[in-house]
């Protein structure tokens, strides 16, 4: 019963309570207002201008190191061009002392050279060691020293390349045009006269100590710019030189026959004649000149030589005026050539 | 008669006109091409102070067998620039450099090398040194 009678009372009692809720909400719903507000103590300025300030800083932050960065770059690109500047200096120095090892390395070849050429016995004195009896005392060796290559080395602070010249070896020349002249001379019942041209160009590959005289090479030279001094007999000779359909004069050099005696290597000299195919106007004939060889101050080898020609053989007209002034079938044609080592293609 | 005189009256005239006329053939000695520069009166020339471009117009020694053509620009205040074209095994190139130069009574330093003789000669100057000389033309300034 009393079990009963609490729980009657616990149900009004909650019932109570809800209608004081309901009460108290219907006397205080207006008069109740909720307002949301931050914190007194987190009033100040507004976030935008701390933003605002915020970027001012990273901006000013970012100028400072572009500055700095661009100060950096200007001292690091000076600082690569300096080394840049050093290394062409020490790559320069490296390449002189390169071509000076060469030219020492080029001279021990060529001192190695001659000395091998010295210990072996020469064709001509191995043939004569087999057919006789050996002498006693072996012969001095060939005096060649002074003939000897010249070599080249730094000249007034220029390194120059190795560049050897041997009178006594064989080397390919090329002619200097400027330096050369070729022409003839003949003559005629009014006076004698000459025809000359320096438009002359060919190589040759010799050694001028070679007994067998193995030459070989060719010089040609313009036929329609021979000059005699008058322009009515220059274009007379062109007309009977056919320089239009042969516009070259060559010669092909076949051999060197030395004179007995003729080739001194001390001095550089050599005479003798050069054998080879002289064409003009297009005909062919064989041709033997003789010829002095020696060597000038700028180590060019001089060339000359004259030897007598039927223009007949050729088949030039010998020219003649009026049956009256008449040219002479024989004249002498003559060389004056220089030619100097053909640097990189030595033999 | 009267024929024969015909027949040699041509041969007369042209007699005649052949001792007219001279000669015109190169002497032997004058066919090879030369260059007067043998013939320059060359002088020492100590302390001379160089100045102006100079161009080589002869060169000889062993040097020329490598050396085709040089180029000197000489200052008054002890620098030069020079070039010079030379041939070798990979055919020709120019070479440059820069330095300085002393001249004094023992002769020509380049880059103070060994003094090497200088001589002068109107608007030439010849440099001799072991291996070789050149003859240098004062050319027009550049």
């Amino acid at each position: 019963m009393t079990r009963t009678l609490l729980q009657w009372l616990g149900v009004a009692f909650v019932l109570g309570l809800v209608g004081l809720a309901a009460f108290a909400l219907t006397v205080v719903k207006d008069r109740v207002r909720i307002v949301v507000q931050a914190d007194a103590a987190s009033t100040g300025p507004e976030p935008v201008v701390l933003l605002r300030d915020d970027l001012g800083v990273v901006a000013r932050d970012l100028a400072e190191l572009r500055s700095a960065l661009g100060a950096n770059l200007e001292r690091l690109g000076n600082a690569l061009e300096e080394r840049a500047v050093a290394r062409h200096a020490d790559v320069q120095a490296l390449a002189r002392e390169l071509a000076a090892v060469r030219q020492r390395l080029d001279a021990q070849a060529a001192s190695l050279q001659r000395a091998e050429q010295q210990l072996l016995p020469r064709p001509e004195a191995a043939a004569t060691a087999a057919t006789e009896p050996a002498p006693v005392v072996a012969p001095p060796a060939p005096v060649a020293a002074e003939a000897a290559p010249a070599k080249t080395g730094g000249f007034l602070s220029f390194s120059l390349p190795a560049t050897t010249f041997a009178f006594d070896r064989e080397q390919r020349y090329q002619l200097v045009p400027e330096l050369c002249r070729v022409g003839f001379d003949a003559k005629s019942t009014l006076h004698d006269f000459s025809g000359v041209t320096s438009q002359v160009a060919g190589q040759f590959t010799a050694d001028f100590d070679d007994p067998e005289g193995a030459w070989r090479g060719e010089v040609t030279c313009e036929a329609g710019s021979l000059v005699t001094g008058v322009d009515g007999r220059d274009a007379n000779m062109r007309e009977y030189l056919a320089t239009t359909e042969h516009p070259q004069i060559r010669f092909e050099i076949q051999r060197f026959v030395p004179a007995a005696g003729g080739v001194d290597v001390a001095r550089q000299t050599a005479r003798g004649e050069i054998e080879g195919r002289m064409q003009i106007r297009g005909v062919t004939r064989d041709l033997r000149m003789p010829v002095s060889v020696e060597v000038d101050a700028s180590r060019r080898v001089v060339v000359s030589g004259q030897a007598p020609l039927k223009l007949s053989d050729y088949q030039v007209p010998v020219p003649s005026q009026l049956g009256v002034i008449n040219m002479q079938d024989d004249v002498v044609i003559w060389i004056s050539l220089r030619a100097r080592v053909q640097v990189g293609d030595r033999k | 008669m009267r024929r024969t005189a015909g027949s040699c009256l041509p041969a007369l005239c042209a007699g005649l006109l052949a001792g007219c006329i001279a000669s015109n053939v190169v002497a032997t000695e004058d066919r090879a091409v030369l260059r007067p520069v043998a013939e320059l009166p060359f002088v020492a020339a100590p302390e001379l102070v160089l100045d102006g471009l100079y161009e080589s117009i002869e060169i000889t020694g062993d040097a020329a067998l490598a050396l085709r053509r040089i180029y000197y620009l000489f200052r008054p205040d002890g620098t030069y620039t020079a070039a010079a074209l030379t041939e070798g095994e990979r055919g020709a190139a120019f070479q440059t450099l820069s330095g300085t130069w002393t001249n004094t009574a023992a002769g020509l330093s380049l880059d103070g090398a060994d003094p090497v003789r200088l001589e002068r000669a109107d608007e030439h100057l010849r440099i001799t040194a072991a291996n070789g000389a050149v003859v240098l033309r004062r050319s027009a300034a550049p």
